[in-house]
């Protein structure tokens, strides 16, 4: 008896659940076709809205993020009346309040054409004013959060409360965004093949003249990765090349921008990055302009013809070692490719 | 009609869902944000109140006293899953700002209480009107307290830039913080009114226990 009973109501239950989930069939049915319209309107007009000069937009499948938890939904390619204006990326990763989606244009010239904000499920009125377009990190020039990003290079910072202004009371959000827009950023100029942070920008493609793009990655020195290169051009002759190089340091890692002449000669370096525990001091300009001027062939060495910065001897060796390396390699290349 | 009247009016101060009954608290803290959004959600939960309301009352015989749980949240989960896609389909600004709120109608307090205490054991048009009354009830709340929270806390109101410019917006309203003291300040008023409109007149006997004022009973469903 009681098991009839319990078999009668799962029955019944089962019941209400088909009749409610039919009724959920029809609505599902008749609303999804609009939701795809919009959500597929919504993304024109962002494409627009990033790229307005644009005449088409063509998916491109070119654009890879690197970062797991930074999904590149779809990226296309801006066509303007002479050819590509540059590339526009849809990108969601996570905010505060789930993930947040956008699209981020970037021009063959490397800078951000826009960045406009789809989807935001962050703290309406704070977080959520990262898609207001009424809210104004910058009242006076009515500029909106995401505003600022337009017509940003990719060379210029992206640390927010530093570079970029952040939303009152949503630091989270506001980096959650600049990291995508720089992700973007990173990942459109490798495949536009803009250097992002060349000092003396190229006009010619740096792979085309330096073949030794992948010659100076072959490099002979083991922990040292060339990450890009370029060259120096002045009235239409090369004059020297660049490249940006990262190596293990003391216990961290060290990024430099090295500049060589054509005659082995270092024009210039910038320590761009060091993560070492105490290496901060090698990051002051002092240090790095001990290089100038010096022939890459000649050793350098820290204690004779490098002065360590303060308190950090380690990652002032691991920099040396690694501007070194890196305009050896460099004249190698320069050498090398005939020039 | 008159007995419809009072049942409507009910909700609206005497036994209002959020400064009485005091449940579904957490989304009326979360979206007063600005006036827009208390309005979107007020006329959604409206929505889903009456129309489970309504099926609830006329599927009252029907349902089996030991699964009328389930079967209150198959209904309101199945209003709440429509009211969210029609939102998707023609306001999707008002859709994603609300963001998780919508979907989360589902497990209002004000919902499932009202259904299990009322429409469970009243006839249709009763469920109906209570279910506007308890609606209108929340939605004024959510709309006095958005006003406060938008207006002092970002200076406009529907977006619209209200207070001069020179006016720094205080950012503390916006905050939980300051949703919980507009709140209290917002309770306290309707609270000193409802004394007033309940002096004039006896407690009159009500049909059913739900609609006299039970003052700690109902506060623990929330």
């Amino acid at each position: 008896m009681k098991r009839w009973q319990m078999i009668k109501l799962g029955l019944i239950l089962a019941m209400y659940t088909i009749v409610g989930c039919v009724g959920l069939a029809f609505v599902y049915n008749s609303t999804s076709k609009t939701i795809a319209q919009r959500q597929e309107a919504d993304l024109q007009a962002g494409l627009r809205e990033v790229f307005p000069k644009a005449t088409g937009f063509t998916p491109t499948d070119t654009v890879k993020s690197t970062n797991p938890t930074i999904v590149f939904d779809a990226a296309y390619t801006a066509n303007g009346p002479s050819g590509s204006l540059g590339i526009a990326v849809k990108v969601h990763g996570p905010s505060y309040g789930g993930p947040t989606t956008l699209i981020v244009g970037v021009s063959i010239d490397g800078t951000i054409t826009g960045v406009k904000v789809l989807e935001n499920k962050d703290t309406p009125g704070l977080g959520a004013n990262a898609a207001s377009p009424t809210y104004y990190v910058d009242k006076a020039s009515k500029t909106t959060f995401s505003g600022q990003f337009a017509s940003k290079k990719l060379t210029d910072g992206f640390v927010v409360k530093k570079d970029v202004i952040a939303i009152t009371s949503a630091t989270i959000t506001s980096r959650a965004i600049t990291n995508l827009v720089q992700a973007v950023g990173k990942a459109a100029s490798e495949v536009l093949g803009t250097g992002s942070s060349s000092p003396s920008p190229s006009s010619q493609d740096p792979s085309a003249v330096l073949p030794s793009a992948d010659t100076v990655r072959t490099s002979s020195v083991p922990g040292v990765s060339i990450l890009e290169t370029s060259v120096g051009t002045k009235a239409g002759t090369i004059v020297g090349a660049i490249a940006k190089a990262k190596a293990k340091s003391y216990d961290g890692e060290v990024t430099v921008l090295v500049g060589v002449s054509t005659d082995g000669t270092i024009l210039g370096v910038q320590i761009l990055e060091c993560t070492d525990s105490q290496g901060s001091p090698i990051l002051a300009p002092e240090f790095a302009q001990q290089f100038a001027g010096k022939k890459a062939g000649a050793p350098l060495e820290v204690g004779t013809n490098i002065d360590a910065a303060s308190g950090t001897t380690s990652s002032s060796r691991g920099a040396t070692a690694l501007v070194k390396a890196t305009a050896d390699a460099l004249v190698k290349a320069l050498a090398g490719g005939g020039l | 009609m008159k007995r419809l009247f009072g049942v409507f009016v009910n909700g609206l101060i005497i036994e209002n869902p959020l400064f009485i009954i005091m449940i579904g608290l957490c989304s009326a803290m979360a979206v007063t944000t600005t006036v827009a959004n208390g309005i979107g959600m007020g006329v959604a939960l409206t929505f889903v109140l009456v129309m489970s309301e309504l099926i609830i009352s006329l599927f009252r015989n029907l349902i089996p006293e030991s699964i009328r749980m389930p079967i209150f949240l198959i209904v309101i989960a199945a209003f709440t899953t429509i009211m969210d896609l029609e939102m998707k389909a023609y306001f999707p600004v008002l859709s994603k700002s609300m963001g998780v709120f919508i979907p989360l109608v589902v497990v209002n307090c004000i919902v499932m209480g009202r259904v299990e205490a009322f429409s469970s054991k009243q006839p249709v048009l009763d469920a109906v009107f209570d279910g506007l009354g308890m609606g209108i009830g929340y939605t004024w709340v959510l709309i006095a307290i958005s006003v406060v929270r938008e207006l002092l806390g970002n200076g406009t109101l529907l977006g619209r830039q209200i207070m001069p410019s020179s006016f720094a917006p205080m950012i503390f309203f916006i905050l939980p913080p300051g949703g919980f003291l507009v709140f209290a300040l917002w309770m306290a008023a309707s609270n000193d009114l409802r004394r007033r409109l309940l002096a004039g007149r006896k407690p009159e006997p009500t049909q059913d226990s739900c609609c006299t004022l039970p003052d700690n009973s109902s506060a623990e469903k929330a």
